[in-house]
């Protein structure tokens, strides 16, 4: 994250993404059980705030 | 004995599609895209339904079960006022708040110099166009979220969290509306799924129509790829809204991408091509894009012509639908051309001769779907609705 809390500038985020999964795990020093699944929910999620942002422009 | 509402909902949808697909079903479906006329009819005010969907779910299934229609949007005062609150949006004027009680909503567009995005941000519009929304666009549409860099406010944070929870819980409440259309009158949801063109949403909700129109030519290369940056995004969003079994259209609402807005040169250069692979792209995955084409498209229909067989449905706004009918009617169904004007200002006789006028010319062997040409707002005469209704019902037969 940059220091003023955004998100960095990096490769454009793709379509039904905020944060990459790929970002994400890096947060994690390792995982004891299933990693799928921890990244499937967090990917989940994470859609759900790009539909948010989305609707607002379009919907609202 | 109360009528089989399922049985009577399987013929309203397959009366439906089989129209949207151009083919010719037992009748014609009557789908009018009402909004505020529903509190009308069921006795709201246009506060009511914007401010409580509860109320405009209401109404909108009180129309569909008394006129007896094939079709209808859960809920055409589409914009619920409850979530743009939570938000902070500064730009619509609310019934009950800035309008009165009996006015629609309305959207505010800012003067050019207040844009929500300004000329040379398309840069950052362009690299990174969901990060923009967030940390640029976010924060000067809404009154409470804090601008990049500033610290947050308990309202900022309040912003995300109802905001969230409004939208969570008015787009939940559409799979409710739907499932009580169908068992209380055999009424099938009209639409699926959200889309603008590029060039449009650019004008509406960041550059402005005006500011657009001078990027036009100051910077047309940035005003392209910034389309360009948009078009994924919006093919997926109207994606992820898409009915799954593939019988209702996703809805596009366009506006000020054709002549005279935008020059037919300008409508080539950057409208068309930025919305054609989004419509090829949703036919490809299925789904039917409905043209919800405001005002008058007349200038663009060869262009429009352009597409695949039944990928789209053409509404006929401002135009000429006997013109459209010839340009179109061999590849897709059309749907509207009964004039709002008419709905409010003439008699039942004047709407019935004109249902027959246009049912006779561009009916006859399927492929339209009655409705009036615009969204029906509280002006237009219950009689009039009723007129169009029964007399389609009546001449519509095949």
């Amino acid at each position: 994250m940059a220091e003023d809390g955004t998100a960095k500038k990096g490769p454009a985020r793709r379509p039904g993404v905020c944060i990459p999964w790929e970002e994400k795990r890096k947060e994690f020093p390792s995982f004891t059980g299933d990693e799928e699944i921890v990244k499937r929910i967090w990917e989940e999620n994470d859609t759900l705030g790009y539909i948010y942002i989305w609707h607002c422009l379009l919907s609202f | 004995m109360a009528p089989d509402m399922e049985k009577l909902y399987a013929e309203r949808l397959k009366r439906y599609v089989t129209a949207m697909r151009n083919g010719k079903p037992d009748r014609i479906p009557i789908r009018p895209f009402v909004a505020e006329f529903t509190a009308k009819y069921a006795g709201y005010t246009a506060q009511e339904v914007t401010q409580d969907y509860r109320k405009a779910f209401a109404a909108a299934r009180k129309c569909a079960a008394d006129f007896d229609w094939d079709a209808v949007v859960g809920n055409m005062v589409y914009v619920w006022t409850g979530v743009t609150q939570a938000i902070g949006t500064k730009y619509y004027a609310t019934p009950g708040i800035e309008l009165s009680p009996n006015t629609g909503f309305q959207f505010i567009e800012p003067p050019e110099e207040k844009a929500f995005m300004r000329p040379d941000e398309y840069d950052e519009l362009i690299e990174d166009p969901t990060g923009f929304l967030f940390n640029v666009w976010l924060p000067r549409i809404s009154a409470d979220v804090c601008p990049k860099g500033e610290p947050v406010s308990f309202r900022n944070n309040l912003s995300f969290l109802k905001g969230g929870m409004a939208m969570l819980s008015y787009f939940s409440a559409f799979g409710t509306q739907a499932a009580l259309l169908r068992k209380e009158s055999g009424t099938v949801s009209a639409i699926a799924g959200i889309l603008k063109a590029p060039l449009d949403i650019l004008a509406d909700k960041l550059r402005g129509y005006i500011g657009l129109t001078m990027d036009l030519f100051e910077r047309p290369e940035k005003v392209l790829a910034a389309c360009e940056a948009l078009m994924p995004h919006l093919t997926y969003v109207a994606l992820s809204g898409a009915d799954p079994e593939k019988n209702l259209p996703v809805s596009i609402w366009m506006h000020r991408g054709g002549v005279p807005f935008v020059t037919r040169e300008q409508f080539e250069r950057f409208y068309w091509p930025t919305l054609k692979p989004i419509i090829q792209e949703i036919w490809a995955k299925g789904h039917q894009v409905l043209f919800y084409a405001e005002g008058n498209w007349s200038a663009h229909l060869e262009s429009f012509a352009e597409l695949p067989e039944a990928s789209i449905i053409y509404h006929v706004d401002r135009d000429d639908i006997f013109r459209v009918h010839q340009v179109l009617g061999e590849k897709f169904c059309l749907s509207g051309g009964i004039p709002n004007t008419l709905l409010a200002f003439g008699t039942p006789d004047d709407v019935r001769a004109h249902c027959k006028r246009v049912i006779h010319g561009v009916a006859r062997d399927g492929g339209y779907i009655l409705d009036a040409c615009a969204i029906v707002q509280n002006e237009a005469k219950v009689e009039n609705m009723r007129a169009m209704t029964e007399f389609t019902r009546e001449y519509g037969v095949y």
